[in-house]
């Protein structure tokens, strides 16, 4: 890596560092309960919500109350953004001319945005209207990173909690979204006005170019998007090319400010998580764990791309001069370079969003397995907003289990005993998106409707078709884009694969918030495991790498490593 | 549940008012206010007419398709530089569509099999992809398959795969075979909309650029180093030239 490579990836963490704290004491004010900031501003909004929905925000639910309403809010979400996408050619706002999206592609892109995943088998440019942009697939990612943080919340009521209940998902949604998703959201899309990002309600200008000839210059509020696809950690972009477009990614600042967009509020949530349960050092030893994971496969990926593409000819110049960013530029842009874009995007991979400023279709093998490799350890660096928290909260129960067995204890985990009930719990938590990825997987590889949407032969070929799964069923998003997955297959069944890992995680943490919630609080004795140091958090971690390892790790031989190894 | 579904409604409803219409005409509005410039997509007016923008790449071609040697010529491009169709190639790292035919990496034979060396080289590129006589490139050979071919018999390459972009940026910029071509010029970009080029990229066709332009090159080099634009703050992206202001300042000269 150079050194300017380094530069680039150590501003951004240290700026988290920094905003990563501070937003999660915020946050801690807001959801804990008592006096927070702005509560002059933001109550009058709050009461005005809670009278229209006709609900008592100081009432607290069972885990099913709260897992009903997240499901029945998903459904009609659902719903609703399906009839906006499939009437699209029909309503105002749409001066591109976008038809009605076609049924089935509604159906995946529909789910894609509830379960803020942002798979798009769309041309965002001409399949979708300014409409069904702004108050179809914008709402999507505001309410899906809602639900997310909610999830959280009461997963953390549940762990930390003296009570059977998990809190009121109500409260939970409104809150997030008027206190922390909106004026965040307000101020970032502002910033990447002033850098060029554009925002309007023009529809294609023409150009009649220097040459001769004339272009098509595209339009949209897109800022007000793009904020809310990286804060919302969702990753769906106004136009086909996503962080690429210089529309929406204009300059190697706003490359940048795009990361610590998409990583802060993750990173700040576990911070909130600190200071609601009262153990700060607890959140340090989790934001150490991500930190670490997101380091290693950022830099693992940056190296790769700037060292380039071994295969092209001795006539091409690869090399990193002052002149030129060398290493391997196919798909990606010159503004950024190669470490640039493999920083943005191969550093979001750790989330849920996904948001991709290069082609990782074109990347080199061990380039695009930094991608892999983030999103099949379960998204937890650090993780969606609000889902990295209950990803990583859920292999902290794993690794205390294991932790336990090996020493001859009762797992504990902040005072409460881990029992066979959670253990099944977070056992099925954990198989749920290996089983969907390689049962999906596998099945496409020897189905013609799969491998006839393969664009790149051999190796990458299944590479692609592995990914778009993983991705899928992760909430990721992000794809190997050369899979032509517009077809009847993929949109049916990584609409599936979306729901089943959207869902079933939610349904499953959830039910763990309620089997904690209400046990008996242990007072810590020297006997007690410590999941707070070092020694655990380096235990933690290398759970996570092993048992993300097993799963996958057949997977990775017959694509990236195999490709890195072929000829 | 009904009483969820409800409620679920109730909400939906209101935030696609407040969020749907609310926040993005908020946005538009106080973009509008401080940025009118960025917020419409930085668009360059010459003599009061529209001819593209500043962060949006275009072609310098003329109606057939050949590169003017007047103005300096962008990247490759996936989209053709319409902005109505952004994308990447997505061509893999090891695809003979992008890299050509690479001995013992890639190449087949005549009849389509593994094969240790290329059947199609040419003598100025060993890993050249036959076409079709209708120029569709052929990566899965099949005996009695009909191939282009040049005058001498030798095979017609694929004109867009890496090794023969480079030969064809050699030839257009007059370049010595000492002179490695920059990597960016023979790539195609994330967005095909890509607007700039690297300051190596630039430099190797200045000379060109001025003789076509009866120009003295230290004239071109010096709107090159006008137009090349720094990394942010020192360290944040790369260093660049825009294609667009450098040829609407060269077409300023005259």
């Amino acid at each position: 890596m150079t050194a300017s490579g380094w530069e680039q990836l150590l501003s951004v963490l240290a700026v988290a560092a920094v905003s990563a704290p501070l937003l999660g004491r915020y946050l801690a004010a807001v959801f804990g309960g008592g006096k927070a900031p702005g509560d002059r501003v933001f109550r009058p909004a709050e009461r005005l919500t809670y009278r229209a929905l006709g609900i008592d925000p100081d009432s607290s639910w069972t885990w099913r109350a709260y897992a009903l309403a997240v499901l029945a809010f998903g459904l009609v979400s659902t719903l609703l953004l399906y009839l906006i996408l499939r009437l699209q050619g029909h309503l105002p706002l749409n001066p591109t001319g976008a038809p009605d999206m076609p049924p089935l592609l509604s159906f995946n892109t529909a789910v894609s945005f509830i379960t803020g995943t942002n798979w798009q088998a769309y041309e965002g440019e001409t399949a979708a209207s300014y409409l069904a942009q702004m108050a179809g697939l914008v709402v999507a990612q505001f309410t899906a990173a809602a639900v997310g943080l909610s999830v959280a919340l009461a997963l953390v009521r549940g762990i930390s909690g003296s009570r059977r209940t998990v809190g009121n998902f109500w409260t939970d949604l409104t809150r997030s979204l008027v206190r922390v998703f909106v004026p965040l959201s307000v101020v970032g899309a502002l910033v990447m006005v002033g850098q060029g990002a554009v925002q309007t309600f023009r529809g294609f200008d023409t150009a009649a170019t220097l040459a001769g000839g004339s272009q098509t210059i595209p339009g949209g509020p897109v800022a007000s998007m793009e904020a809310i696809k990286l804060l919302g950690t969702n990753g769906g972009s106004f136009y086909g090319a996503g962080g690429a477009h210089p529309f929406e990614n204009p300059t190697g600042f706003t490359n940048m400010f795009d990361l610590l967009l998409v990583i802060v509020l993750p990173f700040a949530i576990v911070f909130m998580f600190g200071r609601l349960i009262g153990h700060r050092r607890q959140a340090l030893a989790i934001v150490a764990v991500m930190a670490a994971i997101f380091i290693g496969h950022t830099v693992v990926s940056m190296q790769a791309e700037v060292h380039g593409n071994p295969r092209l000819p001795a006539s091409v110049s690869q090399a990193v001069t002052s002149t030129s960013p060398g290493g391997n530029m196919e798909g990606k842009e010159t503004r950024f370079g190669p470490e640039g874009s493999a920083l943005m995007t191969v550093g979001t991979m750790g989330t849920t969003a996904g948001a991709t400023d290069s082609a990782l279709d074109s990347y080199t093998p061990v380039g695009g397995a930094g991608a892999f490799v983030a999103i099949l350890l379960g998204e937890i660096s650090p993780g969606g907003d609000g889902g990295g928290l209950y990803a990583i909260l859920v292999l902290a129960l794993l690794a205390v289990f294991v932790a336990g067995l090996m020493v001859g204890r009762t797992p504990e985990f902040l005072g409460k005993k881990i029992r066979a009930p959670q253990m099944k719990l977070v056992l099925a938590y954990v198989l749920t998106i290996p089983v969907v990825v390689l049962v999906l997987g596998s099945t496409s590889l020897v189905l013609r409707s799969g491998t006839s949407a393969i664009l790149n032969p051999g190796f990458h070929g299944l590479s692609e078709v592995t990914y778009a799964y993983a991705s899928a069923a992760n909430n990721n998003g992000s794809a190997f884009a050369g899979l032509a997955a517009d077809t009847t297959w993929y949109n049916t069944t990584l609409g599936l694969a979306m729901l089943a890992g959207r869902f079933v995680p939610i349904i499953l943490a959830l039910a763990i918030a309620g089997s904690l919630g209400g046990a008996r609080v242990h007072a810590r004795t020297r006997a007690t495991l410590d999941t707070s140091g070092p020694t655990f958090a380096a235990f933690l971690f290398g759970v996570i790498v092993i048992v993300g390892g097993l799963i996958y790790f057949p997977m990775l031989i017959l694509g990236p490593i195999g490709e890195r190894f072929a000829g | 549940m009904r009483r969820h579904l409800v409620a679920s409604i109730v909400m939906l409803v209101g935030l696609t008012v407040l969020l749907g219409f609310g926040y993005p005409l908020l946005v538009t509005g106080l973009s509008y206010l401080f940025f009118r410039h960025q917020a419409e997509g930085s668009l360059i007016y010459r003599h009061g007419k529209l001819v593209g923008s500043q962060l949006l790449g275009q072609t310098f071609s003329n109606s057939k398709g050949d590169p003017l040697p007047q103005y300096f010529q962008p990247r490759p491009s996936a989209a053709g530089y319409d902005g109505a169709s952004s994308g990447a190639s997505n061509l893999g790292p090891s695809n003979p569509l992008l890299v050509g035919f690479v001995a013992g990496v890639n190449t087949v034979g005549l009849h389509g099999a593994p094969s240790p060396r290329n059947p199609f080289a040419t003598k100025a590129d060993p890993a050249c992809v036959p076409v079709t006589v209708r120029g569709t490139p052929v990566t899965s050979p099949v005996p009695g398959q009909r191939y282009a071919r040049q005058p001498d018999g030798a095979y017609v390459c694929d004109p867009d795969t890496i090794p023969e972009r480079a030969i064809a940026y050699r030839q257009f910029n007059d370049l010595p075979g000492s002179v490695r071509v920059p990597v960016d010029a023979v790539t195609a970009s994330g967005s095909g909309l890509d607007p700039d080029i690297s300051v190596a990229n630039a430099v190797d066709q200045a000379p060109r650029v001025a003789r076509a332009r009866h120009l003295p090159l230290a004239h071109v080099m010096a709107l090159v180093h006008r137009y090349t634009q720094g990394r942010e703050w020192g360290f944040l992206g790369e260093p660049t030239v825009n294609v667009l202001q450098l040829n609407l300042a060269l077409d300023e000269l005259r």
